[in-house]
């Protein structure tokens, strides 16, 4: 059956006057759990699934997509304004569109986002339609030595992260590394540095790690003088220049080029390709000391290759039945409590239901556009706040976050104390990035190596004979090589 | 003497009374049911169901919480520190629960009478997967090349010392000879995504998470690890069958609380959830997801709880002791 | 100064773990064990820590303008406020329940940073305490604590 007659029947669904209101509740609703602190797309899409058993399986499954990408832009608000990632994903964000926001030019940052979210979820969706299942299949390929090799190569990216000082760099990377290691092991299945302390048997936890990294420091640091604040209070455009728009367009295409290729893998996280797209725009920029002092780049390509990666995370979803996230996996969760199960038979069995989501998916991305563009403006107005109301503000929004996340008080310990940590090192110019980088990367390093090793039964060499693994290994060492090339003659000038 | 009696009478009266008011006042806010996984996972799908039937039975919510994480025993944890009042109920899956109060590296601050089980819900059989074209028609195909070339064939668990990973163990003791390469995946999504992908060779999973999958002709299922076949896939022959009767495992999710809670709050818990699992809209939601409901309540699921405690002790120190980890 | 004392800091939290991780199995049957990497990462750390440490010996140091770690007067007046009601909110957040803790948390803070104008300050405290509960707790189905006193 023509893919376009089907794609015409789906959209004629999607937009009858039901759907369409599912689609716009999703996303609203999607980008206030964006927004609210800890509550992440996980847990908001679960507590929203009893909400479908009274709604008919297309409509349930078009309003919890709409919440899943609705959410990703979410976080990117509060990622913008106060420093606070409101989701995993939006933690790139923060680099540049804080600093963004604290020139005055917040209202610019958050418009790129929508805009560049926007690009980035259509192109995907179109791919969807037109080369889902062989990509899917391609995809496929991707076992744990690949996941090795790719987790390997995103490391060797924290070269690009670096400041002034590789060293440090290095430092904030192994400490990342290391306290990825707290919790249960890949070997044992047994705790590792948890010292009897229960609530450390998991890890420690991402998201009270980088609120108080990123957010409770950004306000102490700010309490120690509050007349920066005020350039907060400045009036902020909505539009990006010429000049903005000139740079952001690149970044645009090429973060939605990466978060959708990753996006076909299932389980590389959302936070990896925001990553990816960010480094790969400072090493091609002329001028990449801008970054992390407000380049709009710094936001346009991580929220492209976000909203990329989450619609094309749907593609080994709908059309192999595999999910990509934890977020996913409760999509599926709704899908199987309606009776659908996902997969390749999906679209031969149920096509009326496949392609009114995929429309919608069309439509969604629209929705959200439309819904938070005109909202930019007063979303920005927000920082123009005293000092002091914001500041508690921005507590309590963390407090509760963290504590909502697993009802726990430990979790706000945690993120109190890395608060602190992230003050003292944003005082030492003890760069924020590649601790975070290393703190994702971790676990799955670790693990898929030791998956691999289980697979090949001790032996090393699977690596060196899969064609896909070997060229990522390549690609490693080449980044590595170019870092050492361009470290060397500068440590040993200062040496 | 008389006047005794009357006084202890009149106490005992007014106990009862208490226990009934109590049970009758029970409940008086919230309950929180805890699903030691995270949300979208076979169990807490269960959970979600149950718990939308109940709240209306006993006329107060009944939230679901997740707190995945180390395999459960982040749950499970925090159960145990719970007060016993009823309003903090959790799932507990056999035989993960016991595995992980069994492993000595794990450190479980719990032990096994930390929690009274209420009423189990779901009983989900152990199964042998392959991909639809594997060269592996039957599971003798698959045992015989076991011990053809012993440590070669890649076989997925869903996660160290899962129930899957014991039944592994279980086959290779009936079928001596035959040595399996085992590989921990991190559960049924990432074994359809390597079986797929041809990175492994096998699965051993339950038959709620692939059951539709062997249906449409997707997945091809060797082996059911249960008494009778499953109703969900009855061409699929039994362990027993096919030679192998001793190998009988599966994985069940029912409901428990933290040792302690009154047994009159017990008995309306219990109650309850009973017919919240009895009415037609849990079981038609169940099958359809492929999750065959088992209620068992009381001394049954008490000693359905030792016995599975006894056998998983067993294959836990074979499991740590294995020279092919 | 700081920077030697942060990264003496991190050396010794880098040696203690790769200490620690001798104590897991650093090679099994199929290869890395569980203490492998958290060692040679922990003897890593502990190297870079003391080649920065040099550095800074040597005269040089990572920051461009090093800033002085410790606020001084007022800057250091409010963040101290700021730290000590997080610290104080977080202690009493379960037994005194979110409800009381939040009320007091927005209203003292506020009024430890400057602000002296009490409706604002009770309609504050009454929005983000008694407000946000019923946002979370019923809306949103988030159990948040109920105290010792019910409240």
């Amino acid at each position: 059956m023509d893919t376009l007659q089907h794609l015409v029947s789906g959209f004629a669904a999607a937009l009858s006057p039901a759907y369409l209101t599912y689609a716009l509740a999703g996303c609203a609703l999607g980008t206030l759990i964006g927004v609210l602190p800890g509550l992440g797309p996980a847990a908001g899409t679960a507590i929203l699934i009893p909400l479908t058993f009274k709604l008919d399986p297309t409509g349930a499954i078009i309003m919890l997509s709409a919440i899943y990408y609705g959410a990703m832009y979410g976080g990117t608000i509060t990622s913008v304004l106060i420093n606070v990632p409101g989701e995993a994903a939006s933690v790139v964000t923060c680099i540049d569109g804080h600093q963004m926001a604290k020139q005055g030019r917040g209202g610019t940052a958050l418009g790129i986002a929508a805009i560049g979210s926007f690009v980035g979820g259509i192109v995907a969706t179109v791919a969807l339609v037109v080369v889902a299942p062989p990509l899917a299949k391609l995809a496929l390929r991707f076992g744990p030595p690949e996941f090795f090799a790719l987790m390997l190569f995103g490391l060797c990216l924290v070269s690009g992260l670096a400041g002034r000082s590789m060293l440090a760099a290095l430092l904030m990377t192994v400490l990342g590394l290391l306290l990825a290691m707290i919790g249960i092991d890949p070997v044992r299945g047994a705790p590792r540095f948890a010292f009897d302390v229960p609530d450390l048997y998991d890890g420690i936890g991402f998201i009270p790690v980088v609120m108080g990294l990123f957010g409770i420091s950004e306000i102490l640091l700010a309490a120690e003088a509050p007349a920066l604040a005020a350039v907060r209070t400045r009036l902020s455009r909505l539009l990006p220049s010429r000049e903005e728009w000139r740079r952001s367009i690149g970044a645009i295409w090429r973060g939605t080029g990466i978060g959708f290729f990753l996006g076909l893998i299932p389980g590389i996280g959302s936070i990896v390709p925001t990553f990816m797209a960010y480094v790969a725009e400072k090493r091609l920029s002329k001028t990449p000391e801008r970054f992390g002092r407000g380049a709009i780049e710094g936001v346009a390509a991580p929220e492209s290759a976000n909203n990329a990666y989450a619609n094309a995370a749907m593609i080994p979803f709908l059309t192999l039945g595999i999910p990509s996230s934890p977020t996913i996996a409760v999509l599926m969760g709704a899908f199987i409590i309606n009776g659908i199960t996902p997969g390749p038979f999906l679209f031969q069995e149920r096509p009326d239901l496949v392609w009114a989501v995929i429309a919608s998916f069309f439509v969604g991305n629209v929705i959200l556009l439309a819904l938070n563009l005109p909202l930019v403006g007063l979303w920005a107005k927000l920082l123009e706040v005293r000092f002091e109301y914001l500041a508690v503000g921005v507590l309590l929004f963390c407090l509760v976050g963290a504590y909502s996340l697993q009802q726990s008080i430990f979790d706000v310990w945690v993120m109190i104390a890395f608060g602190v940590v992230g003050y003292v090192f944003r005082k030492l110019e003890l760069p924020l990035a590649p601790l975070v980088l290393g703190l994702i990367l971790g676990s799955p390093i670790e693990k898929s190596l030791r998956t691999s090793l289980e697979m090949s039964g001790g032996d090393y060499s699977i690596f060196l004979t899969r064609p896909l693994c070997v060229g990522l290994l390549i690609a490693s060492s080449v980044v590595l090589i170019g870092s050492a090339l361009k470290l060397a003659p500068k440590t040993l000038r200062e040496a | 003497m008389i006047k005794a009696l009357a006084k202890v009478a009149v106490s005992a009266a007014a106990l009862l009374a208490a226990c009934v008011a109590v049970a009758q006042q029970f409940p008086e806010r919230p309950i929180q049911l805890m699903v030691a996984f995270p949300a979208g996972g076979s169990t807490d799908v269960g959970a979600r169901v149950v718990a939308s039937i109940a709240e209306k039975i006993l006329g107060k919510p009944m939230v679901v919480i997740n707190r995945g994480g180390a395999g459960g025993q982040v749950g499970w944890t925090e159960m145990a520190r719970q007060k016993p009042d009823g309003y903090y109920l959790g799932y507990i899956n056999l035989p993960a629960t016991n595995t992980v109060i069994l492993d000595p590296e794990r450190k479980a601050n719990f032990g096994a009478d930390a929690f009274v089980p209420i009423i189990n819900q779901v009983l989900d059989p152990g199964i042998v997967w392959v991909r639809a074209d594997s060269p592996y028609k039957t599971l003798k195909d698959l045992v015989d090349a076991a011990k053809k070339s012993p440590n070669t064939i890649r076989t997925a668990t869903t996660g160290i010392l899962s129930d899957d990973h014991l039944a592994i163990l279980m086959l290779e003791e009936a079928a001596l000879g035959a040595i399996f390469r085992i590989v921990h995946l991190a559960g049924g999504a990432d074994q359809l995504k390597e079986i797929l992908g041809g990175n492994v060779d096998v699965a051993f999973d339950n038959v709620g998470s692939i059951a539709p999958r062997v249906r449409s002709g997707e997945l091809r299922a060797l082996a059911v690890m249960d008494h009778q076949r499953s109703k969900f896939l009855p061409d699929v022959p039994t362990m027993k069958e096919v030679g192998y009767p001793s190998v009988i495992s599966s994985s069940t999710r029912g409901i428990a609380a933290p040792r302690g809670v009154p047994p009159a709050v017990l008995k309306t818990l219990e109650a309850a959830l009973r017919k919240a699992m009895e009415d037609p809209e849990h079981i038609q939601k169940l099958e359809s997801a492929g999750l065959a409901i088992k209620i068992m309540v009381g001394e049954e699921y008490a000693k359905y709880y030792r016995e599975t405690h006894e056998q998983a002790k067993k294959y836990t120190e074979w499991a740590k002791s294995r020279a092919h980890k | 100064m700081a920077e030697r004392v942060v990264l003496a800091c991190l050396g010794l939290l880098f040696g203690g773990m790769a200490w620690i991780a001798l104590g897991y199995s650093l090679r099994d049957a199929l290869g890395p064990g569980a203490g492998f990497f958290p060692f040679w990462l922990g003897a890593l750390g502990l190297a870079l820590s003391l080649a920065l440490l040099v550095q800074s010996w040597r005269g040089g140091s990572i920051a461009e303008a090093p800033l002085a770690l410790l606020p001084r007067g007022e800057g250091a007046r409010r963040a101290l406020a700021l730290l000590a009601s997080l610290a104080v909110a977080a202690l009493l957040f379960q037994p005194a329940g979110f409800r009381l803790t939040m009320l007091f948390f927005s209203a003292g803070l506020l009024f430890a940073l400057g602000v002296r104008r009490p409706i604002v300050i009770a309609l504050f405290a009454l929005a983000s305490s008694f407000g946000l509960f019923h946002v979370f707790y019923y809306w949103l189905q988030v159990p948040l604590p109920i105290g010792l006193l019910g409240i």
